[in-house]
């Protein structure tokens, strides 16, 4: 199904998701000055950056959860800048939140199937089928089933919102801080499961602090600094790199 | 599920209120019977406030509102202008769900304290209204309502009431524990704790909301046209503001989210006062001491599996937690 929408975007000559001078204000404060970006189907887009960035308002404008000031949004050469949130789950963004997103009294079950029926009816098949793959990339979720959500790990939490997502068959998937808070190993884990996706083909943007293992076919890296693009190469920044844009000049090592 | 599944602990009490209820049809008194019919209604409304603050997070305290809609609609329907009963309970069971709709849109977008306030200006202006107005005969409230027949057979007969109530709340019940399992209850579970993830689930956040609290208001209407039909009396005191605390009185005593909680809490507030009703002019005082006991022994409520008692745990003193 991927190749044939593949074919598809390959003929008609659109990006996946093209983003045009879009920007973000909280008040009066810019969160994210206007801001480019396109996305290729397969690809893989890294936005690095320190706290106060404009990472998280870059991908939470893209999910519809922060409000967008001027610029505009395609999705597959349509116009979805101010489409609601929940609309735009059904037509393939879906977004991994920051800080995984715990929705206590509700079961691990429960947080699956909401994840399903978020899904487009057209590009989802049965729920057993979909739970199947789901338990092939994460088969503690499938031990935890009966369980309230609020009672699993940090690591188990990021890996039932990442099948959230992933269960809603996006066409791009927004992930905010997978990382963040999790263990060496767990995040190792995460990681493990984002490059497995990232080689199966589907779309991805991923925000971190820090550089992530992931392999770099494919991928383009993006850092924010105070809602300004600083850098943006088809490859990962090194650590010296890194630490220059985040700190400037005088401070790198 | 979990915390919508019955434990043996809940299955047990409701066969013992079942049980009570068939007892109190056949031999009861007629105290018995009307206590037993008031609890089955009040426990209607409540189990509409759990729906509406237990499932879906929506603290309101409108719910007042709706059930001086089912009171007053019947009554002045029915007595007034002379309209069937079983008609104009159904009227303002329309009338209920079109104002749900109307204020639903602009009051829900209102968030924790603000949906608080803004549904408390809404029962106080229900109160308000219901004395003032000529149409509702202000303080003097209405009374000789119509009895509820059917053909010759009248619900003037308690025992018949009394089961008319507890249909009604058995009812209603068997709807919050279908929809709190179905993919609805899923989304209001979702959304009353974060909206953003919902929205984020593909959840449509306000039209999910607004179904909740028309159903509750269904629920409170019907409840409050029965409760009129049954005492053939309604006036501006069933609706002020203390019913709005009675209210969640009740919901939080029983439990928050637990099926069987909002029968426990009606019981308990409406039985208690009159147990300690010897007390005379510290009756009050006695009943809010016992009330104080159990949100202090039970802060979850009777049946409540609420996380977050620590707030109160933390305020007791170590040998009465003990005690537990």
């Amino acid at each position: 199904m991927q190749q044939a929408e593949a074919v598809r975007s390959g003929a008609t000559r659109l990006p996946l998701l093209h983003v045009e001078n879009l920007s973000v204000r909280y008040g009066g404060v810019v969160a994210l000055a206007p801001f480019n970006l396109d996305i290729a189907e397969h690809s893989l887009t890294l936005v690095l950056g320190p706290n106060g960035a404009g990472k998280s308002s870059l991908l939470r404008a893209l999910a519809g959860a922060a409000p967008i000031r001027s610029g505009r949004v395609l999705l597959e050469g349509d116009d979805i800048t101010v489409m609601p949130a929940f609309r735009r789950v059904k037509r393939g963004i879906a977004l991994v939140p920051e800080g995984r997103g715990r929705l206590p009294t509700l079961t691990v079950h429960d947080n699956l199937v909401l994840g399903w029926s978020s899904a487009p009816h057209g590009r989802r098949e049965t729920y057993d089928t979909e739970m199947a793959r789901i338990f092939g990339l994460f088969p503690i979720l499938q031990q935890r089933l009966k369980q309230d959500c609020s009672t699993l790990s940090g690591g188990e939490m990021q890996m039932l919102a990442i099948a959230r997502g992933l269960l809603a068959k996006p066409r791009v998937l927004l992930l905010d801080e997978p990382s963040l808070g999790l263990a060496p190993l767990a995040t190792a884990r995460v990681y493990d499961v984002l490059a497995r996706l990232s080689a199966e083909g589907l779309a991805m943007i991923i925000v971190e602090q820090k550089a992530v293992p992931l392999p770099s076919a494919n991928l383009t890296t993006v850092v924010l600094h105070n809602g300004h693009v600083r850098f943006r190469e088809a490859r990962r920044p090194t650590g010296d790199e890194l630490a220059r844009l985040y700190l400037g000049e005088r401070h790198a090592p | 599920m979990r915390e919508l599944r019955l434990s043996a602990m809940e299955v047990a009490t409701l066969l013992v209120i079942a049980a009570i209820v068939v007892w109190a049809a056949l031999f009861g008194s007629r105290l018995a019977l009307y206590d037993l019919t008031i609890i089955a209604l009040y426990a209607t409304v409540v189990t509409s406030l759990n729906l509406l603050l237990g499932l879906a997070g929506q603290a309101s305290f409108a719910q007042t509102t709706f059930m001086a809609i089912g009171g007053y609609g019947l009554a002045v329907m029915a007595k007034t202008y002379g309209v069937n009963p079983w008609l104009a309970i159904a009227l303002s069971l329309l009338l209920s769900v079109g104002l749900a709709l109307l204020i639903g849109k602009p009051l829900l977008r209102l968030r924790g304290h603000y949906l608080s306030m803004g549904t408390v200006a809404l029962a106080l202006g229900t109160a308000s209204f219901a004395n003032a107005s000529s149409f509702t005969n202000g303080g003097w409230g209405i009374g000789g309502v119509p009895a509820l027949t059917i053909g010759g057979f009248s619900f003037r007969n308690s025992v018949a009431f009394l089961v008319l109530a507890w249909a009604l709340c058995a009812a209603s019940l068997l709807v919050y524990r279908l929809l709190g399992d179905s993919h609805i209850g899923r989304a209001w579970r979702a959304l009353s704790t974060r909206q953003d993830i919902s929205a984020s689930l593909g959840i449509d956040v306000p039209r999910y909301k607004l179904i909740a609290l028309v159903i509750a208001a269904m629920m409170a209407s019907l409840a409050g046209s029965l409760y009129v039909a049954y005492t053939r009396f309604v006036g501006p005191d069933l609706y002020d503001i203390s019913q709005v605390i009675n209210l969640m009185f009740m919901l939080f005593v029983g439990g928050l989210r637990s099926t069987v909680g909002p029968i426990i809490g009606a019981a308990f507030v409406i039985l208690v006062p009159q147990a300690v009703s010897g007390f005379e002019h510290y009756q009050n005082l006695v009943f809010f001491g016992l009330l104080l006991l159990v949100i202090l022994l039970r802060p979850a409520g009777a049946f409540g599996r609420v996380r977050g008692q620590r707030a109160l745990e933390s305020i007791l003193p170590s040998w009465l937690l003990r005690w537990r």
